[in-house]
């Protein structure tokens, strides 16, 4: 070969010298990658981790848990609201951070009722799902009503805070999917009061007889659920979109025109089957 | 008898067929001794060729061997016109179209019909094959995979189909009756594709998403046999055997 001289001949020098050249730049690397992901991404604040939850239990689909509930408590004037426990600081691992937990005497088992049961699906990053953050725990119709959907609610005004007697004929309430009778929906928001829309956090808030009748079996139930109003995170555990209860005649095709059902990939959630289950739920990012 | 004079000879060969030799005047000289508009035209044509020539040895352009044009003007010429062609489109759509495509995105509300990319379909349509997601007896009835991962490798296992198919036939048929099984393998698998298609919106078809889910494994099915049944009776009818070598004729290269 004429170029052979271009290189220089091979040796254990030469070999040692480029195994501890190639170490440090592939280390150097390695340095340079972590610091920067370091520098560019924001550290998570403490909370989140595996938790025990309550909901609506999946039926159908491809959804891996069912739809977290929230235990709604109704004041001396009648308005309904998530409840939202007093705010803590606790320490774990080192770091500081704020939870809103309680706890319920539910079969004479200890349930513990956290609010981190709602930090999934970019839930965790919303103002409102901070413990302190300055919102109340009212449930407030939406801002666009879906009057389409739920007739029922020509006559509420958008904003407004819900109360027990807008559900009065809850008993017999009816629309063209489904039966009438099994029970009467309304879209909320919750702690969402002057943030973006997309910062909006959706309740589906349902007034039905069943609960009522669930609530003398169920002590969980009699004790999160009064006068038969239940409400769950309206945030599909599969990919995120807004399912809908009794909003689309399609959902006849799955079983589900009287159940909770999401159109994206056909999820269906049975909001009269309130069953305990597990998931990881997700830190939030923290405080600026 | 001279040469100017044909004549027929008795054996039927034609007169005047002989090898050329010095004396046979070349097609240029034939031309150059015709007379009136043939040769004008002649002359014409010889006279721009020849300055062609004169033209090119006197430039310091180097003719090389290569087949294609210089970068400027032609090229350059050639792509702003095509550039602004397509620059011209795009100014047009632009000016005519609505000038957004609507509200940005809202994750706290779900559109009521929301579906992927329509070229997808099938892909996702394979996504819900859980259903035949087979349960062993020996793990108790539990599934070997989750739903999901068995729609992933059924993905797969479409494009190793494809992959696999040309390994097992060369493409030596031009036409659908010469492999009348590999044709009817095709055909299955274009309805497959379209039954996959619609398996992925059938939240949205009046049909009842069970019947939707059958149809997805029989209608291709189906779809081949009877094109297998038609490629095969097309073959009596063109007397294929008795006329394959005139089917398998191909065109020269």
């Amino acid at each position: 070969m004429a170029n052979d001289d271009n290189y220089p001949v091979e040796s254990d020098r030469r070999r040692f010298v480029k195994g501890v050249v190639g170490g440090a730049a592939l280390s150097g690397l390695l340095t340079v990658g972590a610091v920067s992901v370091t520098l560019t991404t924001t550290p998570s604040g403490g909370g989140g981790g595996t938790m025990d939850y309550r909901g609506a239990a999946r039926e159908l689909g491809p959804a891996p848990r069912g739809l977290p509930q929230i235990p709604i408590e109704i004041d001396d004037d009648g308005y309904v609201q998530g409840m939202w426990p007093e705010p803590e600081t606790v320490e774990e691992g080192g770091v500081e951070f704020e939870v809103s937990q309680t706890e319920f005497e539910v079969d004479g088992e200890t349930v513990t009722y956290s609010t981190e049961w709602f930090q999934y699906c970019g839930l965790q990053t919303f103002d409102g799902i901070r413990p302190d953050a300055d919102q109340d725990a009212y449930l407030r119709y939406d801002e666009a009503v879906p009057t389409n959907d739920y007739p029922w609610m020509e006559n509420i005004s958008p904003g407004s805070q819900i109360h027990v007697d807008d559900f009065e004929d809850y008993e017999d309430w009816g629309n063209d999917v489904g039966d009438a009778g099994i029970g009467q929906p309304a879209t909320a928001t919750w702690r969402s009061q002057d943030v973006p829309p997309e910062q909006k956090i959706p309740v589906l808030l349902i007034r039905s007889e069943e609960i009522e009748a669930m609530a003398e079996e169920d002590e969980w139930i009699a004790q999160t659920c009064p006068e038969g109003f239940v409400a769950f995170i309206n945030k599909c555990t599969h990919f995120c979109c807004v399912p809908g209860y009794k909003r689309l005649g399609e959902s006849a095709n799955y079983d589900a025109e009287n159940k909770i059902y999401c159109n994206c990939h056909q999820s269906v959630y049975n909001p009269f089957n309130i069953i305990e289950e597990r998931f990881v739920s997700l830190p939030r990012p923290e405080d600026d | 008898m001279s040469d100017n004079d044909p004549q027929t000879e008795t054996d039927g060969s034609g007169p005047g067929i002989v090898a050329p030799d010095d004396e046979v005047p070349t097609w240029r000289e034939r031309k150059e001794r015709t007379t009136g508009l043939s040769r004008l035209t002649y002359e014409y044509f010889e006279r721009a060729r020849r300055e062609d020539q004169d033209l090119r040895q006197e430039s310091s352009y180097v003719e090389r061997d290569v087949l294609g044009f210089p970068s400027w003007p032609h090229e350059t010429v050639r792509n702003l016109a095509i550039g602004s062609v397509f620059i011209g489109m795009l100014l047009f759509l632009s000016a005519t179209m609505p000038p957004h495509l609507g509200d940005p995105a809202n994750p706290a509300e779900t559109p009521e019909i929301i579906l992927p990319d329509w070229y997808l379909y099938w892909s996702f349509g394979l996504l819900q094959l859980g259903p035949i997601n087979p349960e062993l007896t020996i793990l108790g009835g539990e599934k070997i995979m989750s739903d999901e991962l068995y729609g992933v490798l059924a993905n797969a296992v479409v494009f190793g189909a494809i992959a696999v198919i040309p390994f097992l036939n060369k493409g030596g048929a031009r036409r659908p009756v010469e492999q009348p099984f590999w044709s009817s393998v095709g055909v299955a698998g274009v309805t497959f594709a379209f039954t996959t298609s619609a398996l992925a919106v059938d939240n949205l078809l009046p049909i009842d998403p069970n019947i939707t889910f059958d149809l997805t494994f029989l209608l291709p099915l189906v779809a081949g046999a009877v094109s297998y049944a038609v490629l095969k009776t097309m073959r009596e009818g063109y007397m294929y055997n008795l006329n394959q070598r005139y089917y398998r004729l191909r065109p020269p290269r």
